[in-house]
């Protein structure tokens, strides 16, 4: 597959109590055209993703907020996934030849849903299961893992101090300051052993990207793109605690999305052919499982890789160099469009201040659901 | 004559001390402490927990309260497909008197000896509800008993009497929250000896017997003082009446006392006082063991404040919108019996029962299995963004869950009950067993299903 991101916008990512959901939607899409030097009218049909409500917004949720009528719109929902899927079904819409120019936008207003963690699905946890939040279902994995391999409460922290590093630098951020090992430990516990700074914010937000095929961009904007090479996505269980073989020390959907792309990409050794990554850190549990579910290591040799600086943002293989979901909240349909966003800066060389050294190749990941969700897409230069 | 087979007694694992209750209510403290049912336990899950001890199935199952969580509803068939029951088992519940397990046993008894049952399970539960700084808070515990009755065995029903008479005594009208009296000493010096005598006396006669032929006396009562008073009047001796470790649990305290006098042989006299008496002479020739003294020995204890959050007079129980009540009929094998399924392609254990196998996907090519009691902890969480129950947080109360391995097989997501405050230590690896309970009261619906709590004793 050969797409091309000719525009990206981005909202500033926080508690944006002033602004409502269509007002983000506008502002993400507006940036997402000018930056493509395009105008609205030329895009033939939209993917806009948006977790909330859960249903009964359908394609409304574009049409309206930006009184683009007349065209097909689909909404996307997939978990905390739905971004990047939102990405995949608009890219092989184009990839198809079916049309020239999309967009894939996503959306969400956590904040108007109330701020403790994120409402539940109702009928998700039938009556005979008990509820679990989405930090208590990650914290199964960690406890599972801390048990299995020795990891701590320490190196998760590592994670988090290195994500709040980057994202102090990152002028979209919702949390733009570093924070210490020590504060990371004496935080709040949320759902033992993860506690504050362990966990993603619910925070409010919109990014979107506008699609087209290279032969297009080229006309366009000249060699000022990036290009979308595979796109993977696995649906798993939603209850990974009735399987008797899931582990909690890797999530099968993000193994399959990954190797699902780096086959559409023919990567056969990604640690060594992909310069970077931008991974679902909605817990710090989570981005050391993706380490080794993305075959960067092996098998218990994630927090290695946090302990030794190989994903810092000088390091050997940068992850989340945008300070990822830790830094920039999980306003859950916007994550994954914005990581494509910060997929096509860093490519560019446009990510002033959070530059990834020679970064030709990178990949984002999604993860959504109890892990049931996954989708990874593979990004480089023109 | 029938004759009880087997015993099985449960008792929450809740301990107040009775001081505590004085320290935080300024209400004089009777000494001892009492037993405390959870906040998700009932009479009804108290009644599945007494009655899982038995092993034989019966062909009737009778359930005695004062305190059923339902008005128009009944317990027992709830509870006998919470054990997993056939069908076509008879259910009843026997209620609104403290004399209702020895109504039961009566009942029990003759559907016995007619010939047309064999075995007839007697669960008497209570958890009566009283308010706060009442004499009733510190007089009653919770628990329940099961007795099997049968034609044959080891303590053999020689006979019984009853003796009907409404006294004042204590009542709750229909809707009434906690117990009401005028004044209990009324019944204490005319109801209670009274009632019982009138009761006991014919019953010695009938059987040709002089009361040098009892051993000793189970014989229940309103409170400790009067039980006291009809021994020493009557010149006999005291057994233990478990008030001050367990307290008076409503109508399953005549088994409670029961219960311990037959781990002894002699012939022993049951009675039960509530608008009159039934009295019962009841020849255990060999003991019968229970699980009596486990369950008195495993306890935890807590303070006032916990205790008023368990029975829901402090903190306020909201939910996140969830379950539906045709779900959890239509789901019943794998809610309440907990049944899963084993595949018949690729041998996976799993639960719930689904139409396509978790592992391999076959579709629908398996057996229903019964999951087992014991399991191992895989992996667990703390999780203060939700309380138990599936309630929303209340900030206090942790939902603790775990994944768990049940011993033959299956897999499943279970609420870690019976730990105070989330604070107790959890680790991976560590055993539990199931116990039933109330997962929560929603939509004016009470739903019940299996959780998991660290083994008793």
């Amino acid at each position: 597959m050969e797409v091309a991101v000719i525009g990206t916008g981005v909202t500033k990512f926080g508690h944006i109590w002033e602004k409502d959901q269509e007002d983000l939607l506008v502002e993400a899409v507006y940036e997402a055209v000018n930056d493509a030097s395009i105008e609205l009218k030329d895009v033939e049909a939209v993917w806009c993703g948006t977790f909330y409500p859960f249903s009964g917004v359908s394609g409304n949720n574009f049409s309206d907020p930006l009184k683009f009528f007349g065209k097909p719109i689909s909404r996307v929902e997939n978990y905390c996934a739905t971004g990047m899927d939102n990405i995949r079904n608009a890219a092989f819409a184009v990839a198809s030849g079916a049309f020239d120019i999309v967009i894939a936008a996503g959306v969400e207003k956590l904040m108007d849903n109330g701020s403790r963690g994120i409402p539940f699905i109702e009928g998700i946890f039938p009556p005979y299961m008990p509820a679990v939040s989405a930090p208590g279902m990650f914290a199964l994995a960690a406890n599972r893992a801390f048990k299995e391999w020795g990891w701590s409460r320490e190196d998760l922290a590592l994670v988090a101090v290195k994500n709040h590093y980057n994202g102090a630098r990152h002028p979209k951020a919702h949390f733009r300051s570093e924070i210490t090992v020590e504060k990371a430990l004496k935080a709040p516990m949320i759902a033992y052993p993860l506690g504050l700074y362990d966990c993603s914010a619910v925070s409010d937000g919109s990014a979107a990207v506008v699609l087209t095929r290279p032969e297009i961009a080229k006309q366009i904007v000249g060699d000022e793109y990036a290009v979308i090479k595979a796109i993977g996505m696995a649906v798993e269980t939603i209850h990974p605690w009735s399987r008797p073989s899931e582990s909690f020390l890797s999530f099968p959907a993000t193994v399959k999305a990954a190797k699902m792309a780096y086959k559409q990409a023919g990567i056969e050794n990604p640690y060594k052919e992909i310069d970077f990554g931008i991974v679902h850190d909605c817990f710090t549990i989570t981005e050391l499982i993706n380490y080794q579910d993305m075959q960067l290591c092996k098998p218990g040799e994630g927090a290695d890789f946090i302990r030794n600086g190989v994903t810092a943002i000088d390091g050997d293989f940068p992850i989340n160099p945008d300070g990822g979901l830790k830094s920039f909240g999980h306003p859950i349909a916007a994550s994954g469009v914005r990581m494509v966003c910060e997929l096509t800066r860093q490519v560019l060389g446009k990510a002033d201040g959070l530059q990834v050294k020679d970064a030709e190749v990178g990949f984002a990941h999604n993860l959504g659901g109890p892990y049931s969700v996954a989708a990874v897409s593979i990004v480089t230069r023109a | 004559m029938a004759a009880i087979t087997s015993c099985s007694v449960y008792i929450p694992v809740w301990r107040l001390g009775r001081d505590e209750i004085a320290r935080a209510t300024g209400f004089q403290s009777l000494g001892g402490e009492r037993s405390v049912a959870c906040w998700d336990e009932d009479s009804i899950t108290m009644a599945v927990e007494a009655a899982r001890g038995i092993e034989e199935n019966p062909d009737a199952l009778l359930f005695a309260s004062t305190s059923s969580p339902f008005k128009v509803k009944q317990a027992a068939s709830l509870i006998a497909t919470a054990l997993d029951l056939n069908l076509g088992i008879f259910t009843s519940d026997i209620t609104d008197t403290m004399r209702a397990s020895t109504n039961a046993l009566l009942m029990a008894s003759n559907m016995i000896d007619s010939g047309k049952f064999e075995r007839v399970l007697v669960v008497a539960s209570d958890c009566i509800p009283s308010k706060p700084s009442s004499l009733y808070e510190q007089l009653f515990g919770d628990g329940a008993v099961a007795l099997m009755v049968e034609a044959e065995g080891d303590a053999e029903i020689e006979g019984y009497t009853t003796y009907s008479k409404p006294q004042p005594g204590s009542w709750m009208k229909a809707y009434d929250d906690s117990m009401k009296d005028f004044d209990m000493r009324v019944d204490a010096r005319y109801g209670y000896a009274a009632s019982l005598q009138s009761a006991i006396m014919p019953l010695i006669a009938k059987l040709g017997l002089s009361p040098a032929d009892i051993s000793r006396v189970a014989v229940s009562a309103p409170d400790p003082k009067s039980y006291v008073g009809l021994i020493k009047s009557a010149g006999l001796k005291p057994e233990e009446f478990f008030f001050d470790r367990v307290g008076i649990t409503g109508t399953a305290h005549p088994f409670l006392l029961l219960a311990s006098q037959l781990e002894r042989e002699g012939r022993i006299l049951l009675g039960s006082y509530g608008e009159g008496s039934d009295a019962f002479c009841i020849d255990i020739k060999t003991p019968i063991r229970t699980n009596l003294s486990r369950m008195i020995e495993s306890k935890k204890e807590i303070d006032y404040g916990e205790y008023l959050y368990f029975r829901e007079k402090m903190g306020e129980k909201t939910y996140p919108d969830r379950p539906s009540p045709v779900k959890y009929w239509r789901d019943e094998k794998s809610i309440l019996r907990f049944y899963g399924m084993r595949c018949k392609n690729c041998k996976t254990v799993s639960y719930p029962i689904s139409r396509c196998c978790i592992e391999c996907g076959s579709k629908d090519s398996y057996e229903e299995v019964k999951i087992s009691e014991k399991g191992i902890i895989y992996t667990y969480t703390v999780d203060y963004l939700i309380s138990p129950g599936n309630y929303n947080a209340d900030g206090i109360h942790p939902n603790v869950v775990a994944v768990v391995d049940f011993e033959n097989g299956g897999r499943a997501f279970m609420e870690l009950t019976d730990v105070y405050r989330g604070k107790e230590n959890v680790e991976v690896g560590m055993e539990v067993e199931r116990t039933f309970r109330l997962l929560n009261e929603k939509n004016d619906f009470r739903y019940y299903y299996w959780k998991v709590r660290f083994p008793r004793g």
